[in-house]
Parts: structure tokens; C-alpha cells; sequence
């Protein structure tokens, strides 16, 4: 059981998540995070810190893309600890549909 | 002393605080002391406590309070608890529990239940779980 990381990340990327998490199980893409899903315990303390929403819990259903995607990124992407300041158009993209099709980014972020 | 309410705990940061201390350390005096739990954590923790207390409570912090003051990796340590069983998770809940409405009140109390449930179940995926085999695995 684990959180995940879905499509409103996505250009938002605010990393409040990164914070709280008191297992450091973010891993940081090019304009996203995800969540790693064996590293993360379910403590939920990351859920309600989200300002896009985009973190969610695994028994919500139709998550099977977005488990996937956290599970594959995590293990590739460089581990994020420490905030730092969120993309300056990230209210822009806040809510905006299906980002995934149109700005997904399979690269590594520059992680802590 | 009277039981901590929810309303206490979460209007005033000392309170809460106070009541994640007081939490820690009368359930850990109770896992020392069962006949289950006390052997294995025990032989994990051998020597001063103290160091553990504090994680604890730090951990319990950053979970129920979101401050962020705890950073560790409790999955890759409970991996290393030797002795470790699937069943006695059941055993440290119950303990949890107990302690917990010893201490708060009902709607604090299930709030502290909640969340230990969760990551004990997450925990024992982490520890127990193979994919060649049922799950959750039969009680033998």
C-alpha cells in the first residue's frame, strides 16, 4: 500500500510533499515527483500538503497508469528532500486536464 | 490525569507534543514487558533506550503533527529485525491501542489507531510479502 504521485504534478511541482515525508520517498523528474512505492508507508501526512491535490492514496481505484509510472520513475529518478521554489508558471497549470499526454517528461530532475 | 481530548491535542502544539511523549514512553514500557515483543525489540535495542524514545516520538510527530522532524527509512529497519513475525504486528497494535485509549480520548485514540494500522500494514507488505506466495500469509 502506498500513495501516489498523479497527473496534476505534472508542471506544478510544488514539493510541500517532499517536507513532511518522514521517509524521504519522493523522487524528483524534470516537472514532477513521484513516490517510491516500497520506500513509502502510507502515513498519508503528504496527502493534504499537495496544493495541486495530485497525491493520492493506492486504494482509490483506476490508478493502475500512475502506480505504474511512480514505481518505473522512482527507481530512476534522483531522491528530493528539501524544497525548493516551485516553477513561476506553476499556478497556470494548476488543474490544468490530461498533462500527462501533453508535458510529461521521462527526465531526472537535479534531485537534493 | 485525565485523558487527552482531540480537541486538545489539536488546538495547542505543547499539549500535543506532551501527549506524543507520554504515548512513547508508556507504550514502550509495555513492549519491554510483554512476553512477545519485549524479547525481539529487546535484542534490537540492547543497550540504552533512550536514543529510540526519541525517534519515536519524533517519528509520531512527524506523522500525526506533519512537522517533518523525523527522516529515516523504517521499512529498511524492520527488514533487519531479526526474529520478526507477521503475526506479532497484531500484538503491537493491540499494545498500541491499549495505550492509546489509556491515555486519550475515543476520537484521539482512533486517530493514533487509524494511522498505526496503515503503516503496520505497509510495513508487513514491505517485510513479508513475496509475489509466488498468498498473501496475507496463513498463520503457521
Amino acid at each position: 500500500m502506498t500513495y501516489v504521485v498523479t497527473d496534476n504534478c505534472i508542471k506544478c511541482k510544488y514539493m510541500d510533499c517532499v517536507e513532511v515525508c518522514p521517509v524521504d520517498c519522493f523522487y524528483e523528474g524534470e516537472n514532477m515527483l513521484v513516490i517510491h512505492p516500497d520506500e513509502c508507508i502510507d502515513c498519508g501526512v503528504c496527502e493534504p500538503e499537495c496544493p495541486a491535490e495530485a497525491i493520492v492514496p493506492d486504494t482509490q481505484g483506476s490508478l493502475e497508469k500512475w502506480l505504474k509510472l511512480n514505481a518505473e520513475y522512482a527507481s530512476q529518478w534522483p531522491n528530493i528532500t528539501v524544497k525548493r521554489d516551485p516553477p513561476p508558471d506553476a499556478k497556470e497549470f494548476d488543474g490544468v486536464p490530461e498533462k500527462y499526454a501533453k508535458f510529461f517528461s521521462p527526465k531526472p530532475g537535479q534531485g537534493d | 490525569m485525565n485523558a487527552i481530548t482531540m480537541r486538545e491535542f489539536a488546538e495547542t502544539r505543547d499539549v500535543s507534543e506532551q501527549a506524543i511523549g507520554r504515548l512513547v514512553d508508556a507504550f514502550y514500557t509495555k513492549v519491554r514487558a510483554d512476553p512477545e515483543l519485549g524479547p525481539i525489540f529487546m535484542r534490537a535495542i540492547p543497550g540504552d533506550w533512550d536514543p529510540h524514545l526519541s525517534t519515536m516520538r519524533n517519528f509520531w510527530s512527524s506523522v500525526m503533527l506533519t512537522g517533518g522532524r523525523y527522516k529515516g527509512n523504517p521499512v529498511a529497519v524492520h527488514r533487519r529485525v531479526e526474529g520478526i513475525e507477521f503475526r506479532l504486528f497484531e500484538r503491537w497494535l493491540a499494545l498500541f491501542d491499549e495505550t492509546c485509549r489509556e491515555l486519550f480520548d475515543k476520537e484521539l485514540a482512533e486517530a493514533f489507531r487509524m494511522k498505526a494500522e496503515r503503516i503496520a500494514e505497509s510495513l508487513k507488505l514491505a517485510v513479508f510479502y513475496r509475489p509466488d506466495r498468498p498473501w496475507p500469509p496463513s498463520a503457521a
